[in-house]
């Protein structure tokens, strides 16, 4: 039979079967008296066909599908379009059968097929009943499903999640596998708690039986290696890197994060409390140096320090990549969409949009060089410095000013950034201050010192014989204050952490007006700026004048306001007094303002209870309240994607009415449920209930008759056979060789990377390859630059963290192949496995090798090809042992044996049962 | 070997059909004529299509070549960008009235409502700092500082009135490469490999060389975003190993290195025979290709072998990063079915500041080591027969200000400013209107009064040469369908022949 004719038949079989289903599907759906449902029946008939002319982004002739009031209400005809209850006087309908094709919907498309045509009509005749899409409602307790006891009797059933995915099965007439050997589960299981393959002793009292399954998985979960495999995942999402992003990208310290990020999974913070402090940790009464760093999760986008940029501009992309981000990560809504106008099928508005950016708007941060706010990672005798000046001040003033000094002393807040300084004359506000030249002046609209007479600022001065003057609402206004400068501090670009922040008095002032700056100079020696000023803010006196030690704590006040060490961008919020207005941008441009918004959240959602305050941290509360229905349903689905390398929804970044619906309805809203009420919110406690499972435990070995029928897994009728991550990889060979450090925490490391990655014209090549323990760190700390991030971890589909990212798609490359052939990372990996077998008989250490290396005995015939290989190498290097003298690039001769093992290892990385978790 | 691409062969086959049938019941229940109708860019699916139908190849060759949606014009793209933004009044718009304005104070009505870059206060207008005649048989004109460019005028259709709404580098490289100005985006190289893969699998698809340095915005010009990172620029360099990690370690030699591949899927094999996921056969022959590549790229990066003739044409400076040699080798790689060629040559952000980015200095010296590359590079692709199936487009990310930078007050050497209002750009070889010229700006070069065209109508266009619809080449990505051209775009069909 040629294969055309072939393809023929093949054809017409599945046209006839077609029909067939068709022909199924049709007298279930024409069958009399059929309760249309809303959600999953025509709601998918109006996205499809309907919707992109008459939804959230186009509404022609008035008329919109995406909502139940716009649905029935009048169009521009001067009636509605669907009349409820008839069909037959219902426009819509009309439009679908119209002869005339100008007036057939949809407009110059193919026509809808009698069987849609058919549901809509039904539809409305039944009463055009609206329904909500199943992800918007809430997330219910619902009851375990009864399976066939044929499961039961495979053993398969081992917790509620298998009684879900049995049920499925066996709709589709499908069995489970049998459980993986335990030496694979062992190994699996490493990596999916730890990211690590398993330690050998641990490894050894599962496999012999010392200690049972779960014994063995709640030791994994002890281990801190979890927090940092688990990191990734949400550092991916929190579009965590050690750059600022943009042109020169330079770089920012916020591993601080980072390291929070690890503890809080390893201390099992709940998600609840582990959501709101990293979106308003900020806000909390009195809140840690912990829940402030938490807050450097919006703090992880970009900056943009290229010359000549307008600042505000980055400001605001930064806030709405901090909205798009939020529903991106914890509602699996497209957000983004509705920045330009209303989500085309989704039910949210334009205006939400802004309201909800309304919660995010009012941060102190204004895309400066230094990212300010900066929390200074103290040193302790600097605390108590600190303390001395907090303690002094709540005991000689009011609650109010405690903040006030708190947040002055923590943050340098509030201020006024140079960049709101415009130009009168000899001056300049270029980067992140503004510089007088002589006879130079500089104003900025509308301050309020509310009062207080301290007047801060921070600067950098090059002349002794010059003054600043402040004054009032003009330039010849009244004099406020005078501050001499001295020739103090730093360039900014040399050394952001070098200006000098002083203070001088001021006259009291209680209302707003506009601030004139002014140089007052005798001094011709300086020919460019006199003066640099980077802020101004203003304070009230120091309480407690003329009590002893005031002068003490005044002196220890100057002092740590001047104190340096690494810095943190993290969150501040404007008082009040300095709040920023919130616009509708029209059409998502932000230089184009409509009208003015208040904080609030999607009206399709959870509502708003009294008892939150209407600001981020009301936010937070409202995203993780038990009424929301995404929060819960989005997190249990990104986890199970982590183990099993799938979603139970699989648009892991969508749960709207586009999504594909879920494989598996009742099982999510189980584990949702739960994860809300009997699991706490605990993250180790839904990860371990989904690796208790038998569904995770299957082998994953697959018949081609399995594959042709669930060619995706998508019933889990056998185990998950992941490829390792980018992470994973790196860390798996450093460990398996005796190369990987378990130093935790700190600034990020640079392990050996090639020549010339890291070139840029303004920065030179600052990759600076780490010493010691640091080149053998995990993966999770190696050094992210976003516009060039570490070459073999990019290869193996990490992320460049430039913006949130829920899931790295798996790819399958040669470069894959070329970085664990020939990365010298890999090749010292090799040598270093090579070097502890060295002394041991060759066939031994190949098997010794291999089996540290897979965690599995060799098969004979894989070790048949071991050894020849084993024996071409040998004789290569007999031949020619001038190839032994820089062998590896490792700089030293090495023997022909260890060479020829170090091949052997290197052939073993490379090896399918090594780059995947089987 | 054999046996494994039996395998191969039998797996490709059996995903094939299931692919086929899966997609048939999935996607097209409801409208039959999508399946015969054959385009996947037009498949049934609604408003963001899936790429189905060759799901099967892809999924053992990621890059595995694929038939454009529409006829396609060009097979591939050579883009050679100008980083830092060459001066449009200094190469191809002539301005014979901005001389007569040469450091006279620039009117205020220029300066409303105007953001600048470094611009401060009142400029002075700076006159053309070159001098202009027509050439070739249609007269276009271009200035004496490109004098090999006469020989190719007339394949190459100008468009004078570019736009673009960004004017600090990093962003604006961003917006031509991506169609962002914020990084995230796939880069139009990953677009067009990921849309079309590569016809030679023993070189990547998309290659990126540099000449000077990284552009302003880094790697991500380049980069994958939300498209498979298989689909990311991979960047041939001129030192080290040409594309990272290729070359074998030492004391490894070519054969002991094919034992050690030969033993790698043979082990996989039978990993395969066990465990029966598809993956591993692509895994092995992932593992072929790199092999090949390992021999295949640095033949081609290897210009020594070149005849004289063709060296000397081009006047490429062996060893050396030099946007000479990239330019033969951009050729070299269409000419093995490279995709996409990306060339970055580093230099142009002629502000005056220094003598380095003077325009009577640095500039000049950027102007020569470029001239007569691009003129052989078109020459040598016409001698070929290659010239017919490339695009070539050149430009930079925005343009520059009539007005003499000022730079915090002070004017320094010739210089210009960013400017995004008007600059131009060139396209020539398939499908391109020979000798013509689109769009005009004003006296002064200040703004296209005539003929404007977006950053993403040259998108749209250079998609269109290669047999797509920009509108309809999309990929969803976080619940949302993408495209390179975002909302935006138009076919520039003036230049088209």
């Amino acid at each position: 039979m040629t294969i055309l004719k072939m393809q023929k038949e093949i054809r017409i079989l599945m046209i006839l079967g077609m029909i067939f289903t068709f022909g199924i599907s049709l007298f279930f759906v024409l069958k009399p008296n059929h309760q249309v449902d809303f959600a999953t029946q025509v709601k998918p008939i109006l996205n499809k066909h309907c919707i992109s002319c008459h939804g959230g982004v186009k509404k022609n002739a008035g008329f919109s599908v995406l909502f139940e009031s716009e649905a029935l209400g009048v169009t521009e005809s001067g009636k509605p379009a669907i009349i409820r209850g008839s069909a037959s006087k219902s426009e819509l309908i009309q439009r679908l059968h119209h002869s005339d094709p100008e007036l057939r919907m949809p407009y110059q498309k193919p026509a809808l097929s009698d069987e849609e045509i058919k549901i809509l009509t039904d539809w409305i005749d039944q009463g055009a009943k609206w329904g909500t899409h199943w992800a918007y409602l809430p997330v219910e307790k619902t009851a375990l499903p009864e399976g066939a006891t044929v499961f039961k009797e495979n053993d398969f059933i081992n917790n509620p999640i298998d009684r879900f995915i049995a049920a499925r099965m066996q709709e589709k007439n499908l069995l489970p596998n049998t459980p993986s050997p335990k030496n694979i589960i062992a190994r699996r299981l490493a990596f999916d708690i730890t990211g690590l393959p398993p330690d050998p002793n641990l490894f050894q009292s599962f496999v012999s039986g010392e200690i049972n399954y779960e014994n063995y998985v709640d030791s994994l979960f002890m281990d801190s290696a979890f927090g940092e495999k688990w990191a990734s995942w949400w550092l991916d999402l929190a579009r965590y890197a050690d750059t600022m992003g943009f042109e020169k990208d330079p770089g920012r310290t916020i591993w601080h994060y980072r390291d929070w990020v690890i503890k809080a999974l390893n201390r099992d913070l709940p998600y609840d409390q582990f959501t709101i402090e990293q979106l308003a940790g900020d806000l909390l009464p009195d809140p840690s140096v912990d829940q402030l760093i938490a807050t450097a999760f919006h703090r992880n986008t970009m900056n943009n320090d290229e010359g000549g940029t307008d600042d505000e501009e980055y400001r605001v992309a930064a806030v709405i990549d901090r909205v798009n981000t939020t529903f991106d990560v914890w509602q699996s809504t497209t957000m983004s969409c509705v920045q330009c106008h209303g989500h085309p099928y989704d039910p949210f508005k334009h205006k939400e949009y802004y309201n909800v950016m309304a919660f995010f708007n009012n941060t102190s941060d204004e895309d400066i060089p230094d990212e300010s706010p900066n929390l200074i990672d103290y040193k302790p005798e600097e605390s108590k410095k600190i303390n001395s000046v907090l303690e002094w001040v709540s005991t000689h003033g009011d609650v109010k000013k405690q903040k006030l000094f708190k947040d002055f002393i923590f943050f340098k807040e509030p201020n006024y950034a140079a960049h709101h300084f415009k130009v009168i004359d000899h001056a300049f506000v270029s980067g992140p201050n503004f510089g007088l030249r002589k006879g130079g002046a500089v104003f900025i609209k509308n301050v309020n010192p509310l009062g207080h007479q301290k007047l801060y600022l921070k600067y950098v001065g090059h002349s002794n014989r010059s003054s600043l003057v402040f004054r009032k609402n003009g330039i010849n206004g009244e004099i406020i204050g005078k501050f001499k400068i001295s020739k103090k501090g730093k360039n900014f670009y040399g050394d952001p952490q070098g200006q000098i922040i002083t203070s001088i008095d001021i006259s009291k002032e209680t209302e707003a007006f506009d601030l004139y700056v002014q140089l007052e100079t005798q001094d011709d020696t300086v020919k460019r700026e006199h003066v640099k000023v980077h802020w101004i803010a203003f304070m009230p006196e120091l309480p407690g004048k003329g009590k002893l030690g005031y002068e003490y704590v005044s002196n220890n006040l100057d002092k740590v306001l001047n104190l340096r060490g690494d810095l943190t961008p993290v969150i501040f919020e404007n008082p009040d007094h300095m709040k920023r207005k919130t616009h509708v941008f029209d059409r998502g441009n932000w230089m184009v303002k409509m009208e003015e918004v208040q904080p609030g959240g999607p009206q399709m959602l959870n509502p708003w209870k009294e008892r939150w305050e209407n600001n981020r941290l009301g936010f937070a509360q409202w995203l993780v309240d038990e009424k929301n229905p995404l929060t819960s349903r989005t997190l249990v689905n990104r986890v199970w994607h982590q183990i099993f390398g799938k979603g139970l929804v699989s648009t892991l970044e969508d749960m709207g009415t586009m999504a594909d619906p879920p494989s598996h309805p009742g099982l999510l809203d189980w584990l949702s449920y739960e994860m809300m009420h009997s699991m706490n919110w605990s993250l180790k406690t839904l990860i371990k209930k989904m690796v208790m499972s038998a569904t995770y435990r299957q082998s994953s070995m697959v018949s081609q008759e399995k594959l042709a029928v669930d060619a995706n897994n998508t019933f889990y009728a056998r185990g998950p056979r992941l490829r390792l991550t980018a992470e994973e990889i790196r860390d798996q060979a450093l460990y398996v060789s005796g190369l990987l450090s378990d130093k935790m925490y700190g600034p990020g490391v640079m392990p050996p990377q090639p020549d010339g990655i890291w070139e840029h014209k303004y920065l030179g090549n600052l990759w600076k390859t780490s010493e010691g323990e640091d080149r053998y760190r995990r993966g999770i700390y190696t050094y992210l630059k976003r516009t060039s991030p570490y070459p073999s971890m990019i290869t193996f589909d990490a992320g460049s963290r430039e913006i949130c990212l829920v899931k790295r798609s798996p790819t399958n490359t040669p470069l894959q192949a070329l970085v664990t052939m020939n990365d010298p990372v890999y090749l010292e990996a090799a040598m270093n496995l090579a070097k502890a077998h060295q002394d041991q008989e060759s066939k031994t250490a190949i098997i010794e090798m291999y089996q540290k290396a897979t965690y599995r005995k060799a098969d004979e015939d894989k070790l048949q090809s071991l050894l020849s290989l084993y024996e071409e190498a040998h004789s290569a290097f007999e031949k020619d042992p001038d190839q032994l003298d820089d062998f590896f690039g490792m700089d030293q001769l090495t023997d022909i044996k260890t060479a020829s093992l170090a091949i052997i290892a290197n052939a073993i990385m490379n090896l399918d049962e090594f780059l995947t978790h089987g | 070997m054999d046996k494994i691409n039996k395998l191969l062969a039998e797996q490709r086959a059996l995903e094939a059909q299931f692919n086929s049938r899966r997609h048939f019941l999935k996607d097209c229940t409801l409208g039959l004529g999508g399946l015969a109708l054959g385009s996947f860019l037009n498949s049934c699916s609604n408003g963001s299509p899936k790429i189905p139908a060759y799901t099967a190849d892809r999924s053992l060759n990621p890059m595995a070549a694929m038939p454009a949606p529409y006829l396609p014009k060009v097979k591939s793209v050579i883009y050679l960008h100008m980083v830092g933004a060459p001066s449009q009044l200094e190469l191809f718009d002539y301005k014979p009235e901005l001389a007569k304005l040469h450091n006279k104070p620039c009117p205020p009505s220029l300066l409303d409502s105007k953001k600048f870059a470094f611009i401060q206060g009142v400029p002075n207008m700076l006159g053309p700092q070159a001098t202009f005649k027509q050439q070739g048989e249609t007269g276009n004109w271009v200035s004496n500082h490109l004098p090999h460019f006469k020989k190719i005028i007339d394949e190459v259709a100008f468009l004078k009135a570019v736009h673009t709404d960004q004017f600090n580098h990093g962003p604006a490289q961003m917006l031509m490469h991506t169609g962002s100005p914020r990084n995230g985006r796939p880069s139009i190289g990953s677009w067009v490999t990921y849309g079309l893969g590569s016809e030679n699998n023993n070189l990547p698809g998309f290659v990126v060389l540099t000449s000077g340095g990284t552009p302003d915005a880094g790697k991500s010009v380049w980069g994958s975003g939300f498209l498979p990172s298989v689909y990311q620029g991979v960047q041939c360099r001129s030192k080290g190993d040409p594309v990272l990690y290729l070359k074998d370690p030492k004391g490894v030699s070519r054969n002991l290195k094919k034992k050690v591949l030969e033993s790698i899927n043979d082990i996989n094999l039978k990993e395969y025979q066990k465990f029966g996921d598809p993956e591993v056969l692509t895994r092995i022959n992932q593992y072929e290709m790199a092999y090949r590549m390992q021999v295949s790229v640095p033949k081609v990066m290897d210009i020594d072998k070149e005849p004289d003739d063709i060296k000397e044409m081009y006047g490429v400076q062996p060893g050396k990063e030099a946007f000479a040699n990239n330019c033969l080798l951009a050729r070299k790689m269409v000419e093995q079915g490279v995709r996409f060629v990306q060339l970055y040559d580093w230099g142009w952000d002629s502000h005056g500041a220094s003598p380095g980015e003077a325009l009577d200095s640095g500039f000049l010296r950027k102007c020569k080591e470029t001239d007569r590359p691009i003129a052989a590079l078109i020459l040598d692709l016409k001698q070929r027969g290659l010239l017919d199936e490339t695009l070539i487009v050149w430009g930079g990310e925005f343009g520059r200000t009539p007005m003499w930078e000022n730079r915090l007050g002070i004017q320094n050497s010739p210089g210009r400013d960013h400017q995004g209002d008007a600059f131009t750009m060139w396209m020539a070889g398939g499908g391109i209107k020979k000798g013509a010229v689109h769009g005009k700006t004003d006296e002064i070069g200040y703004s296209g009064i005539e003929g404007r065209v977006s950053v993403h109508d040259i998108q749209a266009t250079i998609l269109h040469l290669l047999g797509f619809d920009h509108e309809q080449f999309t990929y969803d990505f976080q619940g949302r369908p993408f495209r390179l051209t975002d909302v935006e775009g138009n076919v520039i069909n003036e230049i088209l022949a």
